[in-house]
């Protein structure tokens, strides 16, 4: 195998992953116990220990191109076996976090949403923004039971203007998914040229990878291998598919009023149409896994792995939008019309930061992962997985006795 | 002399149920006529002992044999003032091992008295030797080890001479900017400890301080070593031309021996003569007379070959860690070629296999300089970067915590890596590495290269010791070039009794160690001088009263004694018989084995008294199928290792003797002959391994005993024996559980061929 030379460390790019959570990666002193650990690590090249040197070393390259810091599912196995404490899942999730905020576009969101000095600001564009809805919509609530959207202004017949809302947000979420995707196609561009880790020459293309990694990634097949901090596949799971509920409950929603123009009926509470039924076991399936992930994370820190800004904004965004949905519909349920506009409001906002910084915080996760993970899989990297329905199973038994 | 013997057999431990004790009695009283003889259980219980006392008194016996548990417990119990004790065992040789009231098992025992008793006879009347009685101390260097070495025993009350060749105390701990702290948390580095220790030198009027000053000559011996030391001058070159020509004559004189299945020390006619030193001293000097020496020359720096092979030598900014000491003392890291500011810092450590010894090269001492140069570097420079390369990164004990501290510091790159090349880039320096932790080649620009550089004691081919002694001025080597001793179970020890090193003369050391290995050669030296004043041996026969008597009268002259000692006891007389040092003397015997005409005797110790023991023995004739086995063991490992045996209950034939020895050196052609001559079957020799990783606690003993063996085949076909019926066997003391298979090996052997025809005669 023809070998790379490695050439001047990048200090700086070392400072960065230590101040992103990945303080203990000095520690590491290449024992490789991180990968034996691992169980969803490759037998060529595996996870996380070449990245642990190449993070020491600063070799930015080499650690932002390489797609298996995205097969990590954080699991911290590695961590919590690693010897010298230098915690290797964190490092990969810094490193993670590098990523996405290199792949940033435009570059300044990467920085406006990862830095916490820049807080104020990035929570502040969403707030302007649902401001300045208000003041279209003027402050004014309609007596008599709630309800959000207006469909004309004067007479006013619901708190927001519905067309305005309709627009910023239909065009924040364009703006995202733009961005998200201008991101990912540079992301997937660096991974062709650049990518540390030997492929075969047998390769696949973008879709036959982007399938195998879809049936793989719906399921969290991947996920449900780590042991030290397995709950979290559950909790995952619960968000994910609640996360997906939600986007097909808001689709279905807009489609029928927006597109076909029909009004269903509005039903307040538990409701017993099948798309009021569909929104709440999302909407509370999601609020669940977030729940179960917040907890570990605070009281579990040495298993679920440290927590930085980078993780504490997204999950405040996300839990915040959740919480926020659901009390919006409780308030209104329960008839209290101030806290239900209020909190209406305030889940505007969140709803706005989540669309608006899909590709800039945490949440780009499930484009970087989507594609880190076909692409290993058009690569032919990571393909014994799941390890755990492959089990050797118990020998017969007149072979134990014998 | 007759002596008047007490027996005390010891019927505790299942002694009493396994033999027949009335016989074992009639033994001492009948065929030894001992004095007294009684048998008890556990006759080390302090009731006991009084009747003993009580028939020491009473009887006025003059020895005691004690037959029971093994001679290595119960010591303190069973030492009696003025009386000669002997211990017999039959309990690890005997009970524990071989099957209760057996035929076989009572005629073992009753050797073992007969053996015991017979070596009791022949004790001699001879006070110690306590002529020696200097106890000051001389240090010899005054770098750290021997500042502490000598505030140690000026401590402890001794009167110490210090002697140091440059004008200042403090040696290597002048040059280096910081040195580790050796306290928690143990990753910072402090300015080293000098002037304190400077100080408190100067201040001691107990250490009287030699500056710029070397030892001319050391003569004499361990309690009365007579010291001459002289100002510093270029006499030293001359010296140091002198004797090592005449270690490179003895050198190819050996080699040259070697060809021979022989080893080199015992095949040598005569060891080449040094050339006289000036008897006359008209030069400034100064004389001490001491009792112990410490020796803690330290070292110096040897570039390993193969260093210019990364253009050290060819560029100013390629460098080693001696000299990167000495541009960080001055501050700043500045470049020596241009003087700009240094940023990146590559140390490589320098792995050459073509090094005889790469330990000298590669030690844990180079891992802490780089670790403590990169300290330097990220210290002064909050943007600098520290490339440590290693073949092996050691940081022993707490040296851990701060390689740690070094390891969590963004600025210093570690990895494994073999140095490939170092190219001038122009404005900077290009190292090329393989075999690196991240998997692939490595090239990274620095602005200084530092190699790491060799420790070589500074004792290696000059003259620090000077020894007047017949076997040279220097102290033997072991092949690293260090001075040889046990270095395992004996630090400090050196094959020159009463001179004891410590520092890095004795191997690459950090400056803690150096100070706690000070304090150990101290204490050794104290230890010896007053030791020797009380005629004892030291270590590893601390204690032993007997000395070596010559009857000189006989001696032939043959120099062999002279030649074979290891430990350089003996000088020469001008009529070429030997010149005994007693206090030099270690008592291992090696002499006595080594003496053709067996003139060589110790009180406790001598051919007669072991061929004795052997013709006590008594060995029943051919047609009662009761083979014998004389064992001659070394009573340093092996030994002990039998006593293992019994205490796991193995068992092996009952017709083997075990006689201990001092050591197998001590082997004498003459036992054996008496042996085979008087009808014993076989005979097995068991020493220590012998070898470059030698364990014998006198350094070539078991290796002296297995050449006299090979010689052995002229008295075997004297007596017309198969040569077979002679094994030498070297035993580590954790293989006691190869014992039976030994023993019984031997004997499966041995049942081949005929009994020994000698039988009856």
């Amino acid at each position: 195998m023809a070998r790379d030379i490695v050439t001047e460390p990048d200090l700086q790019f070392t400072k960065d992953l230590i101040a992103a959570g990945g303080g203990d990666l000095k520690k590491c002193y290449q024992c490789a116990t991180c990968s034996v650990a691992c169980k969803i690590a490759p037998d060529n090249n595996p996870f996380p220990r070449k990245e642990m040197i190449w993070a020491q070393w600063g070799q930015k390259d080499k650690l932002l191109n390489d797609p298996d810091i995205w097969l990590c599912h954080q699991c911290n196995d590695c961590s919590t076996m690693c010897p010298r404490g230098a915690n290797p899942g964190d490092v990969l999730k810094a490193a993670r976090k590098l990523v996405i905020q290199n792949n940033s576009k435009p570059a300044f969101l990467g920085k406006l949403v990862g830095e916490s000095s820049m807080f104020v600001l990035a929570l502040g564009i969403p707030v302007v923004v649902v401001a300045l809805i208000l003041l279209i919509s003027g402050f004014d609530v309609p007596a008599g039971p709630v309800k959000y959207s207006a469909h004309h202004l004067n007479p006013k017949d619901g708190f927001i203007w519905l067309p305005v809302l309709q627009v910023t947000f239909t065009a924040a979420l364009v703006f995202a998914i733009v961005s998200l995707i201008m991101s990912l196609k540079s992301y997937w561009n660096n991974l062709e040229t650049n990518n540390p880790v030997p492929v075969g020459t047998a390769r696949k293309g973008f879709v036959p990878g982007l399938l195998e990694a879809l049936s793989e990634i719906l399921p969290h097949t991947t996920f449900k291998e780590c042991e030290a901090n397995n709950i979290r596949y559950s909790a995952h799971l619960l968000t994910f598919w609640g996360m997906i509920g939600l986007l097909v409950t808001t689709a279905i929603v807009a489609f029928n009023v927006d597109i076909l123009g029909l009004a269903p009926p509005s039903q307040n509470g538990p409701g017993t149409i099948p798309i009021k039924i569909l929104g709440n076991v999302s909407a509370i399936a999601f609020v669940v896994g977030l729940g179960i992930m917040l907890l570990r994370r605070l009281q579990t820190p040495d298993q679920a792995g440290g927590s930085s800004y980078f993780d504490w904004f997204f999950l405040l965004v996300i839990c915040a939008a959740g919480v926020t949905g659901l009390l919006t519909e409780l308030t209104r349920w329960a008839g209290w019309v101030g806290g239900a506009y209020v909190l209406y409001a305030v889940h505007l906002v969140f709803v706005m930061c989540l669309l608006l910084y899909i590709p800039f915080s945490k949440f780009a996760h499930l484009g970087y992962r989507t594609v880190a993970i076909a692409w290993a899989k058009s690569a032919g990297r990571n393909i014994m997985l799941p390890t755990r329905g492959k089990c050797v199973s118990a020998p017969p038994k007149e072979a134990t006795q014998s | 002399m007759d002596h008047k013997i007490g027996v005390y057999i010891d019927t505790g431990y299942g002694i009493g149920e396994a033999l027949d004790i009335d016989a074992l009695s009639s033994v001492a009283t009948s065929e030894f006529n001992a004095v007294v003889c009684r048998t008890e259980p556990y006759w080390s219980d302090p009731e006991k002992l009084a009747i003993i006392r009580n028939d020491i008194a009473s009887e006025n016996l003059t020895a005691v044999v004690i037959a029971g548990a093994s001679s290595r417990v119960f010591q303190t119990e069973f030492t009696f003032e003025n009386i000669i004790t002997e211990r017999i065992n039959l309990r690890e040789h005997v009970v524990w091992c071989h099957p209760p009231n057996d035929e076989d098992t009572q005629m073992l025992a009753e050797d073992y008295m007969r053996i015991g008793l017979t070596k009791t006879g022949k004790y001699e009347e001879r006070p110690p030797y306590t002529d020696p009685n200097e106890k000051g101390i001389l240090v010899i260097g005054g770098g750290i080890t021997g500042m502490t070495a000598a505030l140690g025993a000026a401590e402890a009350g001794y009167q110490v001479y210090l002697v140091e060749k440059e004008q200042k105390l403090g040696g290597w701990l002048n040059k280096f900017p910081k040195v580790f702290t050796g306290r928690f948390p143990y990753d910072e580095l402090v300015k080293p400890p000098v002037e304190e220790k400077i100080k408190a030198v100067s201040s001691n009027e107990k250490i009287k301080v030699f500056l710029g000053s070397r030892v001319f000559s050391i003569s004499g011996a361990p309690g009365m070593f007579d010291v001459v030391v002289r100002p510093d001058g270029s006499w030293i070159d001359e010296l140091d031309a002198i004797q090592n020509q005449w270690l490179a004559e003895k050198k190819a004189k050996e080699n040259k021996g070697s060809d021979e299945p022989e080893p080199a020390q015992a095949s040598q006619e005569e060891a080449a003569k040094l050339p006289p030193m000036p008897e006359t001293l008209d030069f400034e000097h100064e004389k001490v007379s001491v009792g112990a020496v410490v020796l803690a020359a330290g070292w110096r720096p040897e570039d390993p070959p193969g260093l210019e092979k990364f253009g050290y030598g060819s560029h100013p900014d390629i460098i080693t860690n001696v000299q990167m000491e000495e541009l960080a003392s001055k501050g700043k890291l500045a470049r020596p070629s241009d003087g700009r500011e240094v940023n990146t810092v590559a140390f490589i450590e320098v792995v050459d296999e073509q090094i005889a010894h790469p330990w000298l090269y590669n030690s844990a001492v180079g891992s802490l300089v780089a670790l403590k140069q990169a300290h330097y570097l990220r210290n002064t420079n909050p943007n600098g970067k520290a490339y440590i390369f290693y073949e092996n990164m050691r940081a022993p004990g707490q040296y851990e915590k701060f390689y740690r501290s070094m390891q969590d510091d963004p600025g210093v790159f570690m990895s494994k890596g073999t140095p490939v090349a170092v190219t001038n880039g122009g404005s900077s320096l290009t190292v090329r590495l393989k075999d690196t932790l991240l998997g692939e080649d490595l090239e990274v620009k620095a602005d200084l290269v530092v190699l790491s550089t060799g420790m070589i004691p500074l004792t290696k081919d000059s003259s620090i010791l000077n020894l007047k002694y017949r076997q040279g001025p220097f102290l033997p080597e072991n092949p690293y070039g260090f001075n040889d001793s046990h270095f395992i179970c004996f630090p400090y020890e050196t094959q020159r009794t009463g001179i004891y090193t410590a520092g890095c003369v004795r191997g690459p050391m950090d400056i803690l160690s150096c100070e706690t290995d000070a304090m150990g050669a101290a204490l050794k030296a104290i230890q010896c001088a007053e030791l020797v004043s009380q005629g004892k041996a030291v270590h590893p026969r601390a204690g032993d009263e007997s000395f070596p008597h010559i009857f000189t009268q006989r001696c032939t002259q043959c120099k062999r004694c002279t030649e074979e000692c290891p430990f350089g006891a003996y000088d020469e007389k001008p009529d070429g018989t030997p010149l005994p040092n007693p206090s030099r003397c270690r008592r291992c015997a090696i002499c006595m084995g080594s003496c053709p005409e067996r003139i060589i005797s110790f009180r406790d110790h001598s051919v007669d008294m072991i061929g004795s023991m052997v013709k006590a023995i008594e060995v029943p004739d051919e047609y009662a199928e009761k083979p014998r086995v004389v064992v001659f063991i070394c009573e340093n490992d092996a030994l002990p290792a039998i006593d293992m045996a019994g205490i796991n209950r193995l068992t092996y034939s009952p017709y083997v003797r075990f006689i201990p020895l001092r050591c197998l050196g001590n082997i004498n052609m003459v036992w054996i002959a008496d042996a085979l001559s008087k009808g014993i079957d076989g005979i097995l020799l068991i020493g220590c391994k012998y070898g470059d990783d030698y364990q014998c606690h006198f350094v070539k003993g078991s290796e002296l005993a297995q050449y006299r063996m090979e010689k052995i085949s002229e008295t075997l076909q004297r007596l017309v024996l198969e040569s077979d019926r002679i094994r030498v066997h070297q035993l580590a003391i954790d293989e006691y559980a190869t014992i039976p298979k030994l023993v019984d090996d031997f004997m499966e052997r041995l049942s081949e061929f005929d009994p020994n025809p000698y039988k009856g005669f």
